[in-house]
């Protein structure tokens, strides 16, 4: 690479670039800020970057009984749709990428097609179902409502990572006696293993982030953290503003915690792709 | 080579045969809630068949949510597509390896949150009084209030731009990447021929990833229509019906102002073969 001068256009774009690493971060770090505030330093006119931290807000939010169950909740239902997700989708997802046949191309583009149905248009007749069966408001209603949406994600995600394996590998298995399943046990799931990590990961975190369904398939007992966190701030104008803040920070910290996988998964797809 | 084995019946067949059950039920009960006339309040239902359809299209407020869904639509796309390109462009032309890192770390950020968590995020940076966002401009006019949320004209805009905050910087992460995995002689050569760098990339590199640029788009159409957690805590559709997008306003003729189910339905299914067939079309486009 030759080297450039310093002209005014790098040097816009240098400048353009850091603003928006800024904009990416910075609201989030000053809502953590906002978190650590009482609630005069929050209401003030000139935003206050130097203030005495109080744990109030977040010792708080973790002594209510309603985050904490909601945070039960959360964690129960994306664990085990995520599990039941990993369960099916992957096994099926290797049979796509393997074993081609002529209906490939239409599992592949039926997955995918599970994304375009409206949440509403899924959420209104499963209310209605799970009414009618008593299972309304329910943890395992919801749990079938998201491993609908954890199978088709992992499925979709994990038949590139399947097909990446160098086949030779998967031959060579073969000559030396192995059956299919081993194969698949033995080979394909280590050495893909990285990438379906990351599959799993964005799966987690697409139904942690989820909404409009938690909200219309639940009422009291099964609702999720983003619920419980949305209801915190319809208590009026009088928000109790560094309580709710410390709550999107704690419904933030679980994906967040993925960071670092989700990026790493990004980068194999594309070196899978140069190569 | 492989020998014939059970292992794609085994492994396909309950998957698959679970994935349509769990959707397809969903999808034709909606179409049967929305051929009935049931009522939250009500435990009884008859048959009305396409009344609820029928109703829909002389609803005003219908009308509206469908052309605010819309703008919601072009805005979000457009928009994403714009910072995306533009950002990731920046980042291949100036950053170093290292730097390109960090600002894909940074970038990825925003599109991890929860969307609850995003739209709080920005609520409060919008709140004309105490906000961080609005702060620039109190400061400027010595305190005059600018109120993006409750305004009918800019209320759209602002929503979107957390939407865009979101997936405009996720995206310019994957359109570096994109770039980087180019061979580098095209570039060369026009570098040779003297053309200037955003020449190279208007008429080599991006002619060159229009295919992935394009699924790119067509994922950021499916993920707008998912606008209703970030219209639900920042506005609830307000000022107005001013952002009462489809599920939006599906939703509260559901559950919050009347409880009828089946008139909610009826819009949840136009919704649902709208964007089948438009998705199905593209789809079918981009692959070819």
């Amino acid at each position: 690479m030759k080297q450039y001068r310093m002209r005014p256009g790098r040097l816009a774009a240098k400048a353009i670039l850091a603003l928006a690493g800024f904009l990416a971060a910075f609201p989030l770090v000053w809502t953590a800020l906002n978190a650590l505030k009482n609630n005069v330093d929050i209401i003030t006119r000139v935003p206050k970057v130097i203030f005495t931290p109080t744990l109030a807000n977040i010792s708080y939010i973790l002594g209510r009984d309603s985050v904490l169950t909601g945070l039960y909740n959360s964690a129960v239902a994306c664990g085990a749709a995520v599990l039941i997700g990993i369960v099916l989708g992957l096994p099926a997802a290797y049979a796509v990428a393997r074993y081609p046949n002529r209906f490939a191309g239409d599992i592949q583009f039926f997955v995918l097609s599970l994304r375009f149905l409206p949440p509403v248009a899924v959420a209104i007749p499963l209310m209605v179902i799970w009414l009618q069966l008593g299972l309304y408001d329910t943890l395992p209603a919801l749990i079938v409502t998201y491993s609908l949406l954890t199978i088709s994600v992992i499925m979709w995600l994990a038949i590139p990572a399947f097909q990446g394996v160098p086949k030779e590998i998967e031959e060579a298995a073969f000559v030396d006696g192995y059956g299919a399943y081993s194969v698949f046990w033995r080979i394909a799931l280590p050495v893909a293993a990285r990438s379906l990590i990351g599959a799993i990961a964005f799966s987690f975190v697409l139904v942690w982030n989820e909404f409009l369904i938690a909200l219309m398939l639940s009422s009291s007992n099964a609702k999720t953290l983003p619920i419980v966190a949305s209801e915190l701030s319809q208590q009026g104008m009088n928000v109790p503003w560094g309580i709710l803040n410390a709550s999107v920070v704690l419904l933030s910290l679980p994906p967040l915690l993925f960071l670092g996988v989700l990026s790493g998964f990004l980068n194999s797809v594309f070196r899978q792709k140069k190569s | 080579m492989r020998r014939r084995s059970s292992l794609p019946v085994t492994f396909l067949v309950p998957t698959l045969a679970i994935l349509l059950v769990l959707s397809m039920v969903p999808t034709l009960y909606a179409i049967v809630i929305a051929l009935q006339n049931r009522e939250l309040s009500a435990p009884g239902y008859s048959w009305i068949w396409f009344s609820n359809f029928a109703d829909l299209f002389t609803d005003r407020r219908f009308l509206n949510a469908v052309w605010v869904s819309v703008k919601w639509e072009i805005v979000t796309v457009i928009a994403t597509m714009v910072v995306a390109i533009g950002l990731g462009v920046l980042m291949f032309e100036v950053a170093g390896p290292r730097l390109r890192n960090f600002y894909c770390l940074l970038f990825i950020i925003p599109v991890l949150l929860p969307r609850v968590s995003a739209a709080f995020v920005w609520k409060f940076a919008y709140h004309p009084l105490y906000g961080i966002a609005t702060y620039p401009y109190r400061l400027i006019t010595g305190g005059l209030i600018f109120d993006p949320l409750s305004k009918p004209g800019t209320a759209l805009f602002a929503v979107a731009s957390v939407d865009v905050w979101q997936w405009g910087l996720f995206f310019a992460v994957i359109v570096l990447k994109l770039l980087e995995t180019l061979p580098p002689q095209p570039i060369e050569a026009a570098r040779l021929d003297h053309a200037r760098r955003w020449q190279i990339h208007a008429h080599v590199t991006l002619p060159m990833l229009k295919a992935p640029l394009i699924s790119l788009m067509f994922v950021k159409m499916i993920e707008s229509l998912r606008s209703f957690d970030l219209i639900y805590v920042m506005t609830r559709g307000g000022p107005g019906v001013a952002t009462e997008t489809l599920d939006m306003y599906a939703f509260s003729q559901g559950f919050i102002e009347s409880g009828k189910v089946s008139y909610a339905s009826a819009m949840a299914v136009l919704m649902m073969i709208a964007t089948v067939i438009t998705f199905t079309m593209l789809w079918k486009r981009v692959q070819a």
